[in-house]
C-alpha cells in the first residue's frame, strides 16, 4: 500500500517536471519553427512598412568595376534559388536580378557602383534619398515593366535620353525601427531608473535606521513590484501622456518603465550592498574617511558587480515589457525623432503584427530576436555573478 | 591631502546633502505609488461622482453584463467573472504542477537533472509574455479549436491554459525556495523513524514549507489577475455575455483596458480607468495578503 502511494506520487511529480520542462520546450520550438523563416538579413535592416518613391538621377555610362558581384547578393529574399543571375546596366550604374515572390516576378537591384549615380537620385521634390541594393524596381520613366525580361528592361534604360526616373520599392516587413526604438527605450529608461534605484538602495542600506519611515518605503517597493503592468500603463497615460502633454511618446514610455524598474534595481543592488563585508566599512572609517567618502570609494565598487547584474536584468524586463508601453508610447513602426515621438518597441510590435494582422510567423520571427536577446542576458548576468562570487571576502 | 584642505563644514554640508539626496531617490518609490493609486482612482472613479453629469451608475457599471460603447452600455460584471474564472482555473492546474516540479528540483532530481531543469523554469520566467500569447493563439487556439463546440478556439479554457504556464514559473521558485529553507533535520528526524522519501516531502517537509508556498501562490494570483498581452490575445473579448463553458469566450478585466484605450475618448475612456480600479482593488488585496503571509513567516 505505501509503496504503491510512493510509486504514485513519485509518477506525478516526475510527469509534473517533464509538463514544465515540456512547456518550454514546445513554446520554443514553435517560435523557432514558426519564424525562423523570416530570419534573414534584410529582416534587421528593413523598416516594417513598404516605401514607395518615384526617384530620378542622370544616366550612367559606368563599366562594371567588379566582377565578383555575381555571387555577393546581399540582398536576398527568401526564395534565393528562385532569382535569376544578375543582370549589370550601364546606364543604371548597377545590377537586377529577376526574382519570383510566387506567382509575381519582381526586378530587385541586387547591386550598385560605388559612383553609381543612383546612389544620389532625388525625389520628385528634390530630396535625395538614393536607390540602394535591395530596391524593388515597379516602373521605368512611367513604363511599367512587370511583363518584361531583364533583356528588354536593359534596353528600355538604353534608349532614354536624359534623366532616368524609376520607380522604387524599399521592402517593409523588417524590424530596423522597432530595434532602433527598442535600443532607445532600454537607454533612456535605464538612465532614469539605475540612478534613482542605486541612491535608494544605498540610502536603505547605509542611512536607514528600523522605523516608520524605512517600512514605508519597504513596503511601497513591495507593492510596485506587484503591481501589473496594465496599471502601470493606465498610469503612465493618465500622468505622462495626459497630465505632463508628453502625448503617445518615447519619453512617457521610458519614465512608465522607470517606475517599473524602480523595485528590481532597489532590491538587488541592496543584496549588493549588503554582500560587502562590514569589515571594509570599518577599515574605511578607521583611515578616516567619511560615510560619503566610504560608500563612493568602497562600497561601490566592491558592490558593481551585484549593480551590473541588475542593471542587466533590468535590461531583459525593458525588452519583454509591452502592455504599459502599449499605452504610453505607443505601436508607431518609425524611428523616433525625437523624445516626443511614438514609436512601438519589440515586442510591442509583436503584439500589433499578432494581433491586428493575424501574422503569427513575424511574431515569431520578432520572437526569436527578443528570446535570443534574453539568453544572451541571463548568460551575461550569470557570468558576472560567478565572478563576483570569486571575489576576495 | 585632500582631505586636510577641505573646510570641516563645507564637507559636513555635502554629507548632509548627500544623505538627503539618498533620502529623496528612496523616497520615489512612495511617491510612485501615491501617484499611481492618485492618477488611476482620480479618472477612474469621475465618472461615478453625482455632480458629473456625463457620468454613469456605478451600479450598472458593477452589476452589468454588457460593453457596447456604442450604445452607452457599460457593464464589467462579465469580465470580473471571468478574469475570476481564468485565475482559479489557472490556480488549480498551475499549483500542483509547479509545486510538484519545485518538489522534484529540490528533492528528488539529481544535481544534474536539477541543474537542467532551473535555467528552464528561469529562462521561462524571462519569456516576454506577449510570446506565451503567439504561442497560445497559434498552437493552443489551433488545437482547441479543432474539439471546441463553438465555431472559434478563444475561450476560458485557452485563457486558463496560458495562465497555467505563466504562473509556473512563480510558483516554482517560490515553493523551492520554501523547501530549501526547511531544515534538514526535519528531513533526518522523518527518515530515521522510518517514513520514505516521498512521505517525509508531503508530510514533514510540505507542511513545513506551507507558508513560503502560499506566498508563492498568492503571487501568482496577483501574476494571473493581473496578466494582459498574453491572454489578449486568446480570450476572445466578447461584448457581452457571463461566461458558462469552459469553451465560452472571457473579457478579463486587463484586456478590456489594453483593447480599447487605443481609440476611446471621454465617459468611455473614464470607465475604462474605471476598470484599472477594480483590477487595482484586487491587486491590493492580494498584495496585503501576500504582505500578511510574508511578515508570519518571519515571525
Amino acid at each position: 500500500m505505501r509503496k504503491a502511494k510512493d510509486y504514485l506520487a513519485k509518477i506525478l511529480i516526475y510527469l509534473s517536471s517533464f509538463i514544465t520542462v515540456g512547456v518550454l520546450l514546445a513554446i520554443i520550438a514553435y517560435i523557432f519553427i514558426n519564424g525562423i523563416g523570416l530570419i534573414n538579413w534584410s529582416f534587421f535592416t528593413n523598416e516594417y512598412n513598404d516605401k514607395t518613391y518615384y526617384l530620378q538621377f542622370e544616366a550612367n555610362k559606368l563599366q562594371l568595376s567588379d566582377n565578383s558581384y555575381k555571387d555577393n547578393i546581399p540582398y536576398t529574399r527568401n526564395v534565393i534559388n528562385n532569382d535569376s543571375e544578375p543582370l549589370y546596366i550601364e546606364e543604371l550604374g548597377g545590377a537586377i536580378i529577376e526574382s519570383k515572390k510566387g506567382s509575381d516576378i519582381e526586378f530587385i537591384i541586387s547591386y550598385v557602383e560605388k559612383s553609381s549615380s543612383m546612389l544620389e537620385a532625388k525625389d520628385r521634390r528634390g530630396e535625395i534619398v538614393g536607390i540602394k541594393e535591395g530596391y524593388i524596381i515597379r516602373s521605368i520613366n512611367g513604363e511599367n515593366i512587370e511583363d518584361k525580361n531583364l533583356e528588354e528592361i536593359s534596353n528600355i534604360v538604353g534608349d532614354i535620353q536624359g534623366n532616368i526616373e524609376l520607380k522604387v520599392t524599399n521592402p517593409g516587413n523588417g524590424v530596423f525601427t522597432n530595434i532602433i526604438t527598442t535600443l532607445y527605450m532600454i537607454l533612456l529608461s535605464l538612465s532614469i531608473a539605475t540612478p534613482i534605484g542605486i541612491l535608494a538602495a544605498i540610502y536603505l542600506v547605509e542611512y536607514a535606521r528600523p522605523g516608520k519611515l524605512v517600512s514605508t518605503i519597504r513596503f511601497a517597493t513591495e507593492s510596485l513590484a506587484g503591481i501589473p503592468s496594465i496599471i502601470y500603463g493606465l498610469f503612465g497615460m493618465a500622468f505622462f501622456v495626459v497630465f505632463l502633454k508628453f502625448s503617445l511618446s518615447l519619453l512617457a514610455g521610458a519614465l512608465t518603465i522607470s517606475i517599473i524598474l524602480l523595485p528590481v534595481i532597489i532590491r538587488s543592488t541592496e543584496e549588493a550592498l549588503k554582500a560587502v563585508p562590514d569589515s571594509y566599512r570599518e577599515a574605511s572609517y578607521g583611515l578616516g574617511a567619511t560615510k560619503l567618502q566610504t560608500i563612493s570609494k568602497i562600497i561601490i565598487p566592491s558592490a558593481m558587480p551585484g549593480i551590473l547584474v541588475a542593471v542587466i536584468l533590468s535590461i531583459g524586463r525593458i525588452i519583454g515589457e509591452s502592455a504599459a508601453l502599449l499605452l504610453t508610447a505607443g505601436t508607431v513602426s518609425k524611428i523616433p525623432e525625437n523624445l516626443f515621438s511614438s514609436g512601438g518597441t519589440l515586442t510591442v510590435q509583436a503584439y500589433y503584427v499578432a494581433k491586428e494582422e493575424a501574422n503569427i510567423e513575424m511574431a515569431c520571427a520578432i520572437g526569436i530576436v527578443v528570446i535570443l536577446l534574453i539568453i544572451i542576458l541571463n548568460l551575461i548576468a550569470k557570468l558576472i555573478s560567478k565572478i563576483f562570487n570569486k571575489a576576495n571576502y | 591631502m585632500n582631505l586636510t584642505k577641505n573646510n570641516r563644514t563645507d564637507k559636513n554640508r555635502k554629507e548632509t546633502f548627500f544623505k538627503y539626496l539618498f533620502l529623496f531617490c528612496a523616497f520615489v518609490a512612495v511617491i510612485s505609488v501615491f501617484a499611481i493609486t492618485f492618477f488611476v482612482f482620480a479618472r477612474g472613479l469621475k465618472p461615478f461622482m453625482p455632480w458629473n453629469d456625463s457620468g454613469y451608475s456605478l451600479i450598472d457599471f458593477l452589476s452589468g453584463v454588457e460593453w457596447r460603447p456604442g450604445s452607452d452600455k457599460f457593464g464589467i460584471l462579465y469580465m470580473i467573472i471571468g478574469s475570476l474564472l481564468a485565475t482559479i482555473g489557472a490556480i488549480t492546474i498551475g499549483v500542483p504542477i509547479g509545486l510538484f516540479t519545485a518538489v522534484f528540483i529540490a528533492e528528488l532530481a539529481p544535481k544534474k537533472i536539477a541543474n537542467i531543469v532551473r535555467p528552464a523554469v528561469e529562462l521561462l520566467a524571462g519569456i516576454p509574455s506577449i510570446l506565451y500569447g503567439v504561442f497560445g493563439l497559434g498552437m493552443i487556439v489551433k488545437i482547441l479549436t479543432k474539439y471546441s463546440p463553438n465555431a472559434q478556439g478563444q475561450s476560458l479554457l485557452a485563457t486558463i491554459l496560458v495562465l497555467t504556464i505563466m504562473i509556473l514559473p512563480t510558483v516554482i521558485t517560490m515553493s523551492e525556495t520554501a523547501i530549501r529553507a526547511v531544515p534538514s533535520c526535519y528531513r533526518d528526524g522523518s527518515l530515521a523513524l522510518g517514513a520514505s522519501k516521498i512521505q517525509t516531502v508531503f508530510k514533514v517537509i510540505i507542511p513545513a514549507a506551507k507558508s513560503g508556498i502560499f506566498a508563492g501562490v498568492v503571487l501568482g494570483i496577483g501574476r494571473a489577475i493581473g496578466e494582459t498581452m498574453a491572454v489578449m490575445l486568446v480570450s476572445g473579448n466578447p461584448i457581452a455575455g457571463i461566461p458558462t463553458s469552459l469553451w465560452d469566450r472571457v473579457r478579463p478585466l486587463t484586456t478590456n483596458i489594453a483593447l480599447e484605450m487605443g481609440y476611446a475618448s471621454g465617459t468611455h475612456q473614464d470607465l475604462l480607468f474605471s476598470t484599472g480600479v477594480v483590477l487595482f482593488i484586487f491587486i491590493m488585496i492580494i498584495n496585503l495578503a501576500l504582505n500578511k503571509l510574508v511578515h508570519n513567516k518571519i515571525k
